[in-house]
């Protein structure tokens, strides 16, 4: 049975010239689990919004075609009505959000549409989500995973058969990505909903996904099974959206004739170990690695306590005499969970936050009688979410700031240079919320290393981003090792921290439970199963080949993997 | 070596100042205190008897019923543990309104005659701001906009209060994270001597002027999707039907504790009534 018809749909926003979905026909089973991909502004989004009724009903713009959803056809029907039938969970869901605390906030929809039982649904809903327990918790008590697995309860609320997610898991770390998937595998097993998200992690999609749509401006290029989609991989990529790695290895070796052409590509590491089984380890020769134990410090936390209040009952304690120690010139990761202390550590350095008790050095000089704004020329943040770093109206104001006000000599030869750089010059009288969510990436790092500070400090700088955006953030800041000495990245994107960092420190509960070189890290099993680390996929590839196999990228895997 | 102290005693308050402060006990004051007697009392009940501690004061000249308010007034917001920054701006308030006049009325010679209509000012000032403070920061803004609703106020104005204190925590973390941009990037004058100081705390209220813009701009930027996401969850079409309302406020319940909380109230008012007349 068809839950989702659609028949020859072509919307348009409002004064926009061309039509941003063209010429749509679907047909969607009941009880699929359906990924959408697609590159940027191809129209995903609007797509999923014409299943709820917002468009048309809320938003206007030029409808033709027809939507069939769960047997209405949205055009006779209202919102009212269509929410019950197709849940929407944004990709900004902290901002769906509308009530104080967790039970409220499930049961509000129901409360609205006048339903008796409103609360019960709300609980049941929670039930539903791995909530349980936490029905009386204020939302910012909640961890982002858990705020988005409320929002998800907030539509399950209403009992709809469609359950629509953009970008479920573009901010969350491994863990809590995993739990996200594991609810919503369950609400499509066990309770038979239909699932359809955007989605541009495509192990995930592997992972759990029946079906994949792939949209190209506007229109539906195909839906296939998932198996098949994914190894289509050059189709894939002309659209920016990367294959799982195992899936590219195998279509790299074909393409070198190390496979034999016809074997099915494999999508998941289970595959894998079929596809590569054939396949033998050489262990590449180790490198003595230079020991950089001599260079000088660039920062030293010694005995570092923080703790921080909170609403109720006991403080909470961040740090516990914490001691580390940074030297000039490393390339540093910094993992761990959420609210494992990594932007707390960073704020410290800085100087926005002061240790309750204990020192921190930078080149050597405590810098607790040192002034935030002289620490600035050492030491750079840049911030998580660039929006809060945009204070002026274009982001050439912005990238000058910091210089103008000290007076920096040729500070305007300095900010042009930074913006051609970054590859902002078309965009710099722009402001910067306005931009794409690459290129206010960009301008934040340009922010960041304006005063040409000795130390950068980069909290996720590639989270929220879609994969290509996301390489081309990892492009730029392969290409300013060379401007900054010491950099140290705040990440769950463990492509990143394989391909860039050349030391790793791993935070779990204010401590440092490991610290050292990729291989040790990811290499020791305890370590990777108590922080709950997701390393690369073919990383995990070569480990289900070979125990002794560390591979961080596609590159390293063929290339030490022979026949 | 008192210089040093000095200047660590001024360091410390203003460490304590901050945007962090203020948000941990706005956030403390509104929701921190939800297991306390105040709390849990019916909204109504406490509504009716704000209206009569805020306004009846006013009208009566009598000292032992005026102070029996004050004191009744200063037991509930004991009770209702009302966070520390409330209260201490509760007192910066009064005495900037009449508690110096009266100071200084006592230095310069005052007798009783000058005293006593100064010191009733203050207790009705006094009790009508405990009052408020009781009932607005001991109740969850959820209960008070459920009790103001059952009054007949618009749907409207008691979502708006809930939720105000929904964004409230964003809204702050926000603006802190903006200030800090500022404190990193910008270059403050020097507040070595006492013009730098003065030049200095003009910069910093400048920055905090300047942060609300990109503070509003990135509200206007997020509330896009609460809006449809009100949407979808039937906000407009709640706000219209009437069984909504009706199933909304049926969780409203008026207990023993309530008619307690009312008779101890009454007693003690009666009491100084009787008190006062027997004088």
């Amino acid at each position: 049975m068809n839950i989702i018809e659609i028949e020859n749909l072509t919307y348009s926003y409002p004064a926009a010239e061309s039509p941003i979905l063209n010429h749509i026909s679907l047909e969607v089973e009941k009880g699929d689990f359906l990924a959408v991909v697609g590159n940027n502004g191809c129209g995903k989004s609007t797509f999923c919004k014409t299943l709820n009724g917002l468009i048309p009903h809320f938003i206007d713009g030029d409808f033709e075609g027809t939507v069939k959803v769960d047997g209405i056809n949205t055009l006779e029907s209202d919102v009212a009505t269509l929410a019950s039938r197709a849940g929407y969970v944004y990709q900004d869901f902290e901002n769906q959000i509308v009530r104080p605390t967790v039970l409220d906030d499930a049961s509000y929809a129901c409360l609205n549409y006048a339903m008796e039982d409103y609360e019960e649904r709300g609980r049941r809903a929670l039930r539903m989500c791995g909530l349980e327990g936490r029905e009386n918790d204020y939302i910012w008590q909640l961890s982002g995973g858990q705020t988005h697995l409320l929002a998800l309860a907030g539509a399950v609320s209403l009992q709809p058969e469609i359950l629509i997610l953009d970008e479920p898991i573009a901010q969350l770390d491994p863990g809590h990505a995993d739990r996200i998937y594991g609810v919503l595998k369950e609400l499509n097993e066990r309770y038979g909903k239909t699932i359809i998200v955007i989605e541009h992690h495509t192990e995930y999609i592997a992972d759990y996904c029946r079906h994949v749509m792939l949209m190209r401006d506007g229109g539906i290029a195909w839906k296939l099974p998932t198996g098949e989609a994914l190894r289509r991989v050059e189709e894939l990529q002309e659209c920016n959206i990367f294959p799982p790695q195992v899936t590219i290895a195998a279509h790299r070796m074909k393409r070198e004739g190390r496979m034999t052409p016809d074997a099915p590509l494999p999508t998941t590491v289970e595959e894998g170990r079929r596809a590569f089984g054939g396949l033998r380890y050489e262990s590449p020769e180790k490198k003595a690695s230079e020991s950089s134990m001599e260079a000088e410090s660039a920062v030293s936390f010694r005995d570092v306590s923080l703790s921080y209040r909170s609403v109720k009952g006991e403080d909470y304690r961040v740090f516990d005499h914490l001691n580390l120690e940074i030297r000039k010139g490393e390339k540093i990761a910094l993992i761990g969970s959420n609210g494992a202390g990594k932007s707390t550590m960073m704020k410290l350095m800085v100087g926005l936050l002061k240790p309750a008790s204990g020192e921190i050095l930078i080149g050597g000089e405590s810098i607790r009688k040192k002034k935030t704004e002289d620490l600035s020329r050492k030491i750079s943040l840049v911030y998580q979410n660039p929006e809060e770093m945009f204070i002026k109206d274009s982001i050439e104001a912005d990238i000058a700031y910091a210089m103008q006000v000290r007076n920096v000599e040729n500070y305007r030869e300095r900010t042009e240079a930074l913006l051609e750089r970054f590859r902002l010059l078309p965009l710099k009288k722009r402001d910067g919320r306005l931009l794409s969510g690459g290129q206010m990436r960009r301008a934040s790092l340009a922010i960041g290393v304006a005063l040409n500070p000795g130390i950068l400090l980069l909290d996720e700088p590639t989270a929220n981003l879609d994969i290509a955006t996301r390489k081309e953030i990892m492009r730029t800041l392969s290409d300013m090792k060379g401007i900054t000495e010491t950099v140290m990245i705040a990440t769950h994107d463990m492509q990143l921290v394989c391909e860039w960092a050349e030391r790793i420190i791993v935070l779990c509960g204010g401590r440092v439970v490991a610290d050292g070189p990729r291989d040790e890290i990811f290499g020791n099993k305890e370590v990777i199963r108590t922080v709950g680390i997701r390393p690369p996929e073919i990383f995990s590839m070569g480990r289900a080949l070979d125990e002794k196999a560390l591979c961080y990228t596609v590159d390293e895997f063929l290339e030490h993997f022979k026949e | 070596m008192e210089g040093k102290t000095k200047k660590r005693l001024s360091e410390s308050i203003l460490d304590k100042f901050s945007i962090d402060f203020l948000r941990n006990q706005v956030l403390k004051n509104a929701y921190g205190n939800d297991d306390t007697v105040i709390a849990r009392l019916d909204p109504r009940i406490l509504l009716v008897w704000y209206l009569f501690m805020a306004i009846v004061p006013w009208f009566v000249d009598d000292l032992w019923f005026l102070l029996a308010c004050f004191i009744l007034v200063a037991a509930t917001t004991v009770m209702a543990r009302v966070a520390g920054l409330v209260l201490f701006i509760f007192a910066l308030g009064v005495f900037s309104q009449t508690g110096y006049l009266f100071i200084v009325s006592l230095f310069f010679g005052g007798n009783a005659s000058t005293i006593f209509p100064l010191l009733m000012l203050t207790l009705k000032v006094a009790t009508c701001s405990l009052a408020s403070i009781t009932v607005f920061s001991g109740l969850d803004p959820d209960r008070l906009s459920n009790g103001l609703q059952w009054y007949g106020c618009p749907e409207r104005l008691s979502f708006s209060i809930s939720y105000a204190y929904r964004i409230l925590p964003m809204l702050m973390e926000e603006f802190q994270n903006i200030l800090l941009s500022y404190r990193l990037r910008g270059n403050p004058p020097s507040r070595e001597t006492l013009r730098g100081k003065i030049r200095y705390l003009a910069y910093q209220v400048k920055v905090v002027m300047l942060s609300f813009y990109p503070l509003m701009l990135n509200t206007a930027k997020r509330s896009r999707t609460t809006v449809e996401a009100l949407e979808i969850r039937g906000y407009r079409y709640a706000a219209v039907n009437k069984a909504v309302k009706k199933i909304r406020l049926s969780s409203l319940r008026a207990g023993a504790n309530d008619m307690m909380f009312l008779a101890v109230s009454v007693f003690w008012i009666c009491g100084a009534v009787l008190v006062s007349t027997l004088i």
